[in-house]
């Protein structure tokens, strides 16, 4: 994919811009394949098998978020869990009370991160870095401890999707996958979509040096306000997935500061600032998870220990190393220009 | 009576509270630095003390006296090992740094302790109390306070009066011209976090004679302890302090309305400042 721009005409002629590469082009094809395997999963994979890809492609989706806030908003959050729950409970709500679809208030229902994202960051945006972050984490407290007692939903107690007993094992399945491949689509194919555009351009600049990106004339409070919304809606849309899922909800759950947890060590592990270290993050992340989760507490000693480290010494993640070692980018956004010989 | 037995129960907890704020503001004022794990460390001085007091039959103020000393030790091999490491214009190194340190420590002292709560004998103290006409005051939480009231004054003096002071001072404003005036921050934000986590003792002995310690609670700690910071006003010691008494009144009036309204109270208090005042109480515009 080149665009043509004829940026100097009595100067080296005609140049293009190229933006896609060969790597970008088998990523593309293999991601696409691979969205439309997960949304396929009713026909080919058991009940244990989609539950495993929803989970992944939860972490995936979560991660992908904080990876757009941490790594190019520079609002580092710890308190994501806020998103994931309220979704989570707007989801219930509507299908267990109101009687909506559940599959369609999954969709419905990421208009309630929408919604806390506006107060919450008029709030917070007044913080300055690390204190940003715990005042997220303060937001989600308030969360979880209002969902606590809040009589509608059930307090402390939570809630149990019963309407989900009208519909077949299969239906299930179906519908699940499917969000599962729309939450794909929308979170990474979003994100990459967004570091594309000219909105991209204007994240790097600000990543890179906020004050200089001023200068340049990016209104960087409100982008980095649209990037907390659209975090937000992502994040949330996974909660509501993920939830969908469990069929029952509480407050702990919801809220569970993990969350935070699981995005934090899936981007810093992965790499920051890259959609490819998400992914490979969030692989890492469910293999270790699944392979060393039964050593409980001292496997979390070695997860945590080893955000440690690579804060320390490795802050590229994986596909840092791997990108010093090979140039094949999956998600290719650098612009590079290629000059046509007269 | 109710309310004002409140106000005076959320003034003795603010006492508590303070002493999770100071070393919070020590950092933050100097490095800009938020050590996610300055409430894991306060538990885990906690649980060393009781163990301690259990193991040797101690006293809790020979266990003050220990943790105090071992605080300091902690703080500087923090700042040595992993802070020197990540501090810099950028906070988000220092954040998940530190945050990966949490989560290993919350777990390495699950792993150790077991997930049991726990609390330090503190012998007829923990019971003593005096009566003002029909309010009654605990002799313990009076010491909380009383300490809690001299060491922020004391901390205060430090950063007044001392060389030491001076110096910190002075790097938290520009680092490259205090060390062209013969100050060596290193040595600076080493004596920093060692008397952030020191301070730390004192509230790991006071928490776990007042109440129960667990290897969870550590995150509840960290965010009492930014609260307080936040109210009072980024910069100021007894900013701190005073957001402490401000959060410990808040929950404890809160607790009145409802038990289960006390900490939401508390959070709700600290949502409101940063909307009216953002700079904090005592903060400067």
């Amino acid at each position: 994919m080149t665009e043509t721009v004829a940026i100097n005409s009595d100067g080296p002629g005609i140049v293009r811009v190229q933006r896609q590469t060969t790597s970008g082009f088998v990523a593309m094809a293999l991601g696409t394949s691979m969205i439309a395997a997960i949304g396929s999963m009713p026909w080919w994979a058991s009940q244990g098998q989609i539950r495993d890809v929803v989970e992944l492609c939860c972490y995936i989706a979560v991660a992908a978020m904080w990876n757009l806030l941490a790594g190019y908003a520079g609002l580092v959050s710890v308190g994501q869990q806020a998103f994931v729950g309220v979704a989570a409970y707007a989801m219930f709500v509507m299908a267990q009370l109101w009687g909506v679809n559940p599959f369609f208030a999954v969709i419905l229902a990421v208009s309630a991160p929408a919604l806390l994202a506006i107060p919450t960051y008029a709030l917070l945006h007044r913080l300055d870095g690390p204190y940003f972050a715990i005042g997220t984490w303060v937001i989600a407290e308030v969360m979880r401890l209002a969902t606590s007692i809040f009589a509608y939903v059930n307090a402390g107690a939570g809630m149990s999707l019963r309407v989900m007993t009208g519909y077949s094992a299969d239906q299930r399945a179906m519908g699940v996958s499917f969000l599962c491949a729309f939450m794909l689509l929308v979170t990474v194919g979003g994100s990459y979509l967004l570091l594309r555009s000219r909105y991209g351009l204007a994240l790097t600049a600000v990543r890179d040096n906020p004050v200089a990106a001023a200068s340049q004339g990016v209104n960087v409070g409100r982008l980095r306000f649209l990037i907390w919304m659209a975090a937000a809606v992502g994040t949330g849309l996974a909660g509501a997935v993920y939830f969908l899922a469990q069929l029952r909800i509480t407050p702990p759950s919801a809220y569970d500061p993990n969350w935070a947890s699981i995005a934090i060590f899936v981007v810093m592990v992965g790499g920051l600032g890259s959609l490819e270290g998400v992914i490979i993050g969030a692989l890492i992340y469910f293999f270790a998870d699944r392979w060393f989760g039964e050593y409980g507490a001292i496997y979390l000693v070695v997860l945590g220990l080893l955000t440690l480290f690579m804060a320390i010494f490795a802050r590229g993640g994986v596909w840092g190393v791997i990108c010093k070692i090979v140039d094949a980018p999956w998600f290719p956004t650098r612009r590079t220009l290629l000059e046509d010989k007269p | 009576m109710h309310w004002l037995d409140g106000l005076i129960q959320g003034v003795l907890l603010g006492g508590l509270y303070a002493q999770y704020a100071l070393g919070m503001a020590l950092m933050f004022g100097v490095m800009r630095i938020v050590n996610l794990t300055h409430g894991d460390l306060m538990i885990l001085l906690a649980l060393t003390g009781i163990s301690l007091a259990a193991r040797f039959a101690l006293g809790p103020w020979p266990v003050l006296v220990i943790l105090v000393v071992l605080g300091a030790i902690i703080g500087l091999l923090l700042q040595r090992l992993v802070l020197d490491r990540v501090v810099g214009s950028d906070p988000l190194p220092s954040l998940i740094a530190t945050f990966g340190l949490s989560m290993a420590l919350q777990n390495a002292m699950l792993q150790f302790w077991s997930a049991d709560t726990r609390s330090l004998g503190a012998g007829g103290i923990a019971q003593a109390s005096f009566q003002i006409g029909s309010l009654f005051v605990g002799v313990l939480p009076l010491i909380v306070l009383l300490t809690a009231t001299v060491l922020t004054g004391s901390l205060d003096a430090t950063l007044r009066h001392t060389r030491f002071g001076r110096a910190l001072r002075a790097s938290s404003v520009d680092v490259e011209a205090a060390a062209m005036t013969g100050v060596n921050p290193k040595n600076v934000y080493a004596g920093a976090t060692a008397i952030a986590v020191a301070i730390l003792g004192f509230a790991a002995v006071f928490q776990s004679m007042r109440a129960t310690v667990a290897p969870a609670d550590g995150p509840f700690q960290l965010i009492y302890a930014f609260e307080a910071v936040i109210i009072g006003g980024m910069g100021s010691i007894w900013g701190a302090f005073l957001g402490a008494m401000v959060l410990g009144i808040s929950q404890s009036i809160g607790f009145r309305i409802d038990p289960g309204f006390g900490i939401l109270a508390g959070h709700l208090v600290f949502l409101l400042v940063l909307a009216l005042r953002p700079q904090g109480l005592m903060g400067k515009v």
